[in-house]
């Protein structure tokens, strides 16, 4: 039994046995859905519907029907492809290194924050596809022994190391997720009737694996825990790190920095906390787990996000100082450009919402506010999209030959794909909330006697 | 038992029984007669019993329902007989000549299979449109069968009605007039005299679209002599040019590589070029010195200049250096004009004459024969139409209602003509208005012969049966005289009665005759000094037209690769605008700007010129553009060109010179420019030094990047991570590009097209910034605002790049074609994650189409953005309703040229197909590739040199020299990509 020092806020709040701990992370599993989920629901399959219908535009006409030209050849794809892999980090951030760190309070959000990352992964996979000229033949970026000759992928390309991060990355993050929904899984097959509902008593106790909460099985569980948050840990900073290599093994100016793997991670996890907010605010009261996701937990992340924006402040500034210390024209042209230029606005907006607005988490109200939480994180959501667009359109649209200098405009199809994976993020999140064991119940239970408010007293 | 109860249906059955039974058993009355159709009766064994109709019924369903599935209609015809000269996928050059009328060139055509697919100089210079005319060739477009009018008709028919009309008006000694262009085919001249034999009154009037009326004329008052003469650029040390655009189609097309000839830094020696002029033009462009006058002043300016010469008055401060350098080059220099006004070129002949360059470098004795024709007789000509004293007009490839500014007048004209009948290849503006209508053949259809220069001829044979219906005009009039023998024989026998060996001519293309000509007798026109003027300057705003480099005249205006092909200067395609300096655009409230995806939009404006108003003109803020003077390009507004040419711009040959009233009107036109951005940012792209510079140090200008490492300062190329390929052994293709020779005409441009099956993308598509130019030319002003002017001033970095985005009012110009560098350290090929583009061991860069998925990393990675994405599939796609969307269209394609799929890049090749070719021919003689067969498309179009290919492993092909040359430089070298392709940095004469 672990002690939690009598000053440490409480974690759970309100007289929480085990029993209502279950009964709270069953509820929205066995009740029926609200109103709220069936709005929210409906407008995010629409959003996925409308998205698949341009992908589908897309695929039958050609890359054509987006907004890129001779010299921007990637925009919203790949921006919505980073912003999407850079919301996912912060899920394995919690629940791997918080784990491997012994942070408690990770366990009343590590469920979702993971499930979070997981469909954030599959909107990011999207892009990398459908952006393709020929995504039919996709599978050509895979090392798979062929019949045509000596063709293989080159291993030089920073796209190819791409396809492996992002593949070991949601292969790991799905395995760790998995792994510790066993036992609650678990926890709701042993609450289904075989007689209510025949057919969820059967999937839950396929989806259980067999567990039986045999204190062997627990130990393997505790064990696997360990190794995979060991595995998943590296990749917290490899993924985003070999992402951002995609612009710094590269020629163009903007893109060509070091500072880059850093940067990235850092913006990675900014952003992915602030989605993580904005995710369970809306979680806490629709599904009513106000006693599990505190004030406190949201301090906690909003440190956080002060701190990685903090860092990612530093690393504009860095950019900034090093294209003028480089001495280099076309560096320094960039860089004025990107403050200067046609899209200053957009920059305005990356520094605005990524620089300023974290520092108002340094006001105590503000950072224990829900509502300005709520706000503020939306704000870094908007700030990490845009932070993307600036180094990809701006640095693209004016490179080495001012000949060659254009602008880019999205067309419909470009925002009906983007908004098409909002929509669909939202239909898999909506949909796991309602069939998921959405709190690691059997993590959190071990922690409410000592950091359950009533045990506190 | 009940007893069953018969009824009968009458007595009949119930007397006749049997019979009835009988009857009742055979459900036929009659027999049918399956036997007789289904069996032959002369074989009595094939009877058909049931199963054998079964069977048939059987088959003939089957056969039915195969029938009505859709097979691939396969159009492809095999050979019955080889015919000897054609080898599948070996080309076939013929040498031709190219004349529309507006553009001369002796050609050499490709031919794959019977098609002319690629045109290359043989004699003279190609520009861009010479080069594009091969696709004028497979216009569907054209006219396809003789029409009387608008309905088709036989041939036989549309003789006999001709014939016989003829024949009347010559009974009653009606006035036949036979119109063409400036007619240089001598064989054709002859015919025309026999036709005048054959019937009364003919008369052959000569129609020029761009006509050089005004210079015949002066030459006739100057000399007596009513000639073109023939201007040696190469021989100038002085070029004075008011408003000559020599290089952009004034004169001669052989102008322009003799003008480079003069200007090659290499000889140490270059030859000093003014430009007076109004609108900025390619010839302005390439000066060493330009100076903006308006077009009113140019007479005032040219006769200051006379009298400076002869020693009457101080000259002008603007022309001072000018004149001075005349006058210490007599006999060395040219003075030229694009004046229309005979007392102007009377006084340029005058300068001229005292400056001693006639016979020097103004050949009046060997004169061209290219513009013939006379304003005076066109104008009486109409006159006379509209007298009603015409009875019969025969048009030959004019189009006068279109390029006559008194186009309206002629029409009018036409009405009152008995019979009107056009040869043409199109049913354009005049044509329509014509009771008969003849499809003219295309050049590379034809027989002809030419007459371009004193002395000079070329042949013209056909390098493909006739696409159409047609018959050249020359049968035409053969036909219509009652002779039958047919063009080609005439043109055979005339030159074999010259002594002409036939047989060689008609390989060779061309061939020399050494002619008499009378030198003519210079001397001065009484009461010539009545011509001088003062200089005043005009103060309203003045109208020029200008001609385009793309579309000439506007004959091949149907011609995608033309309307696609972006003006050198303005880089806009697709469009036709007023151009106006930013100063005159800024009082009348006009204004040019970027839209959100780069796109450029523009003001537009009501143009009123001559009493003429064109609403929704759009404006170009066009740098280099004197102030007040305003000018468009001829060659658009036609309303009968085609699919591709109809209803772009406006028609400024209506408007001629003059006074503009312009008022700004509300809405906003869109351009589709190639470049959006005009000055080099101040940074080293194209490299320059003046002449006087890079004589005391040939390396003057050129700058190399330099690292510091820890061995010191090192070169770019030497500080690398990477191993170099080897490129020491076998060959190492390497391209040079000499800036100072570059004119930016852009003939190489086209001659890319034709060659790498380049899809034209159309209007909307260019918008977007997504041409598909494989080879494009950039064009950079200079600017007022230097990194020297910002250091003296301390002006701050962000203030210094947004007033280096604005060009000068008359700013210097370059032109740079940029390709794919083929980087022997390429930033695209190590990003691809699929290895479609790789590196050879020949330096070159090479694209894999099959294998590209098209994630476009490469083209982002490309420092110099020459790759090309196919944003959508380009052919057979109605969306895109160009060449490659028609079966006449696609004719063009090169066989040895992949069409390339939607969905993947594609990028200069360094014309990979003909190195191959050569490397295979040099395989099967057994000897080594020789230098001069190693050509790219572009290579081979330059008509100045400027681009030279070759092995720079071969020591004794100039690309080995040209690599080790002092102002040799790779584009972007501080990226030490280690491109295949160089630059020599630009010299200009300048102080």
């Amino acid at each position: 039994m672990q002690r939690e020092s009598e000053i440490r806020d409480p974690l759970i709040l309100g007289k929480k046995s085990y029993h209502d701990i279950t009964r709270d992370v069953s509820r929205p599993v066995e009740g029926k859905a609200n109103k709220y989920w069936w709005a929210l629901f409906s407008l995010s399959l629409v959003l996925f519907g409308w998205g698949v219908l341009c992908i589908l535009y897309t695929v039958g006409t050609g890359i054509g029907s987006w907004g890129l030209n001779k010299t921007i050849n990637w925009a919203w794809d790949i921006t919505n492809f980073v912003w999407w892999i850079g919301i996912g980090h912060a899920g394995t951030l919690i629940s791997a290194v918080l784990l491997l760190f012994r942070q408690k309070w990770r366990m009343a959000i590590n469920r979702s924050a993971e499930a979070m990352t997981i469909f954030g992964v599959v909107q990011a996979g999207l892009f990398p596809v459908i952006h393709m000229g020929r995504p039919w033949l996709a599978y050509w970026v895979f090392p798979i022994p062929n019949q045509f000759g000596s063709l293989w992928v080159n291993f030089n390309s920073p796209l190819l190391w791409d396809v492996f991060a992002i593949s070991t990355y949601l292969t790991v993050s799905t395995v760790f997720w998995y792994i510790g929904l066993i036992p609650d899984f678990a926890m709701l097959r042993d609450r289904m009737s075989a007689k209510i509902a025949p057919m969820k008593k059967k999937l839950y106790s396929f989806l259980a694996f067999g567990w039986t909460g045999k204190a062997k099985h627990w130990q393997r569980f505790e064990e696997v825990s360990l190794v995979l948050a060991g595995l998943a840990t590296p990749l917290v900073f490899s993924v985003h790190s070999i992402v951002s290599m995609d612009f710094a093994t590269s020629v163009i100016p903007g893109w060509h920095t070091t500072i880059f793997p850093p940067y990235f991670v850092l913006g990675a996890l900014f952003s992915g906390f602030a989605m993580v907010e904005t995710l369970l605010i809306i979680m806490r009261k629709v599904v009513n787990l106000e006693s599990y996701i505190t004030i406190k937990h949201v301090v906690y992340m909003n440190v956080i996000i002060l701190l990685t924006g903090s860092l990612v402040g530093t690393a504009y500034i860095t950019e900034l100082f090093m294209a003028w210390y480089s001495g280099v024209e076309y560096e320094q042209y960039a860089f004025i450009n990107r403050a200067t230029g046609p899209y200053w606005w957009s920059y305005a907006l990356m520094m605005g919402c990524n620089v300023l607005t974290p520092q108002l988490y340094w006001i105590k109200s503000i950072r224990e506010s829900f509502i300005a939480t709520f706000v503020l994180s939306i704000f870094v959501n908007i700030g990490m999209w845009f932070e993307r667009f600036v180094i990809i359109v701006t640095s693209l649209h004016r490179d080495f030959l001012p000949s060659s200098w254009t602008m880019f405009s999205p067309t419909f199809i470009d925002i009906g794909v983007y908004l098409g994976t909002i929509g669909f993020f939202f239909v898999l999140f909506l949909m796991y909330a309602r069939t998921f064991p959405v709190i690691a119940q059997a993590e959190l239970k071990t922690i409410v006697k000592s950091s359950g408010s009533e045990y506190k007293k | 038992m009940t007893k069953i109860k018969t009824y009968w249906k009458g007595l009949a059955e119930f007397n006749q029984k049997p019979l009835v039974e009988k009857l009742k058993q055979n459900e036929f009355v009659e027999e049918i007669a399956v036997d007789d159709f289904l069996s032959d009766k002369n074989i009595p064994s094939t009877s058909t019993t049931r199963r054998d109709f079964l069977k048939f019924l059987g088959f003939s369903t089957a056969a039915a329902t195969l029938a009505s599935c859709e097979a691939p209609i396969v159009k492809s015809i095999p050979y019955v007989n080889k015919p000897e000269e054609i080898v599948p996928g070996i080309a076939n050059y013929y040498a031709t000549t190219m004349y529309d009328g507006h553009d001369y060139a002796s050609i050499l055509v490709k031919t794959r299979e019977g098609r002319p697919i690629k045109i290359e100089s043989n004699k003279t210079c190609t520009n861009a449109r010479v080069q594009a005319s091969v696709l004028s060739l497979y216009d569907s477009g054209r006219l396809k069968e003789p029409i009387k009018n608008n309905n088709i008709i036989s041939y036989s028919s549309l003789d006999s009605e001709i014939k016989s009309q003829l024949s009347r008006i010559s009974e009653k000694n009606g006035n036949i007039v036979i119109l063409t262009p400036s007619l240089i085919s001598p064989s054709t001249r002859k015919l025309i005299n026999q036709f005048s034999s054959k019937y009364n009154n003919v008369k052959h009037i000569q129609l020029d679209s761009v006509s050089s009326h005004s210079i015949l004329e002066a030459n006739k008052l100057s000399f007596d002599t009513r000639v073109l003469p023939m201007y040696r650029f190469d021989k100038a040390k002085v070029i004075a040019s008011f408003g000559a655009d020599f290089i952009g189609g004034w004169g001669h097309p052989n102008n322009e590589g003799d003008y480079i000839k003069g200007r090659n830094p290499k000889n140490k020696i270059m030859s000093k070029h003014y430009q007076i002029e109004s609108t900025l033009t390619l010839t302005g462009s390439n000066a060493c010195e330009r100076l903006q006058i308006k077009p009113s002043e140019q007479k005032g300016l040219l006769s200051n200049l006379y009298e400076y010469i002869v020693g009457k008055s101080e000259v002008d401060k603007r022309i001072e250096k000018l004149a001075k350098n005349l006058k210490n080059n007599k006999g060395n220099s040219i003075v030229v004009c694009n004046s229309n006004d005979i007392e102007t070129q009377v006084i340029v002949n005058a300068i001229n004459f005292e400056l001693e360059n006639f016979e020097k470098t103004i050949i009046l004795s060997k004169p061209s024969y290219l513009k013939q024709a006379s304003d005076d007789e066109v104008n009486s000509l109409i006159s006379d139409m509209n007298n009603g004293k015409i009875d019969a007009l025969i048009t030959h490839n004019v189009n006068p209602s279109y390029t006559l500014q008194n186009g309206s007048e002629y029409d009018k004209g036409l009405k009152k003509v008995g019979l009107k009948v056009a040869t043409s290849l199109y049913k354009d503006e005049s044509a329509s208005q014509m009771t008969y209508c003849v499809p003219d053949n295309h050049f590379l259809e034809s027989w002809g012969d030419a007459h371009p220069t004193f002395g000079e001829y070329s042949l013209m044979q056909p390098t493909i049966k006739q696409l159409f219906n047609g018959r050249q005009f020359q049968d035409s009039l053969m036909v219509w005289m009652g002779l039958s023998d047919g063009y080609q024989k005439f043109l055979q026998v005339f030159y074999n009665n010259w002594g002409i060996n036939w047989d060689k001519a008609l390989h060779d293309g061309y061939f020399n005759i050494n002619e008499d000509f009378v030198s003519p007798n210079y001397k001065y026109v009484d009461g010539f000094n009545g011509f001088l003027t003062k200089i005043n300057k005009a103060n309203y705003i003045e109208f020029e037209m200008a001609e385009k480099i793309s579309m000439g005249d506007g004959s091949q205006s149907n011609n995608p690769w033309l309307q696609e092909l972006p003006d050198p200067l303005s880089r806009a395609s697709w469009d036709n605008y007023l151009t106006m300096s930013a100063a005159t655009a800024r009082k009348l409230g006009v204004k040019n700007w970027n839209v959100s995806n780069g796109a450029l939009n523009g003001s537009v404006v009501s143009l009123t010129v001559n009493g003429l108003t064109y609403t929704n003109v759009p404006v170009m803020i066009q740098p280099g553009q004197a102030l007040d003077t305003v000018s468009m390009a001829i060659g658009y507004g036609r309303t009968a060109a085609g699919k591709c040419g109809n209803n772009i711009g406006f028609n400024a040959f209506k408007l001629g010179y003059g006074k503009a009233d312009i008022k700004l009107i509300d809405g906003e036109h869109e351009f589709a420019a190639t470049q959006l951005h005009h000055t080099m940012m101040g940074r080293d792209i194209v490299k320059e030094t003046t002449l006087a510079d890079y004589i005391l140090d040939p390396s003057s200008g050129n700058k190399k990047a330099k690292y510091l490492t820890y061995k010191g300062k090192q070169p770019a190329e030497e500080v690398t991570l990477w191993d170099d390929h080897d490129h020491k052994t076998g060959h190492f293709w390497n391209q040079s590009i000499d800036l100072s020779l570059c004119t930016g005409c852009a003939a190489c441009v086209i001659a890319c097209h034709a060659e790498n099956n380049v899809p034209v993308v159309g209007k909307e598509e260019i918008r977007k910034s997504r041409d598909m130019h494989w080879l494009r030319i950039d064009r950079y002003f200079s600017s007022e605002m230097t990194k020297q002017k910002a250091a003296d001033e301390n002006i701050s970095s962000i203030e210094m790049y947004a007033e280096m985005e604005d060009p000068s009012a008359n700013p210097e110009v370059v032109f740079q074609p940029v390709m794919c560098q083929h980087c022997n350290k390429a930033p695209c090929e190590n990003v691809c994650p699929v290895a479609a583009t790789t590196h050879s061991r020949e330096g070159l860069n090479h694209m894999t189409y099959n294998r590209c998925i098209g994630t476009r990393y490469c083209a982002n990675n490309c420092p110099y953005k020459v790759r090309r994405f196919n944003w959508f599939k380009y052919n057979e796609n109605d969306k895109f309703d160009f060449n490659m969307n028609d079966d006449y269209g696609k004719m063009v394609l090169n066989p040895d040229v992949v069409v390339r799929s939607r969905g993947v890049i594609e990028k200069c090749s360094m014309c990979i197909q003909m190195i191959q070719a050569i490397k295979l021919k040099a395989k099967m003689t057994g000897k080594p590739v020789a230098d001069e067969d190693v050509q790219t498309a572009c290579s081979s179009a330059c008509s100045t040199g400027a681009m030279v290919f070759g092995d720079a492993n071969n020591e004794t092909h100039s690309i080995y020299e040209l690599k080790k040359d002092e102002r040799m430089y790779s584009l972007l070298d501080h990226l030490n990509t280690a491109p295949s392709v160089f630059y020599q940095t630009k010299i200009r004469n300048k102080s």
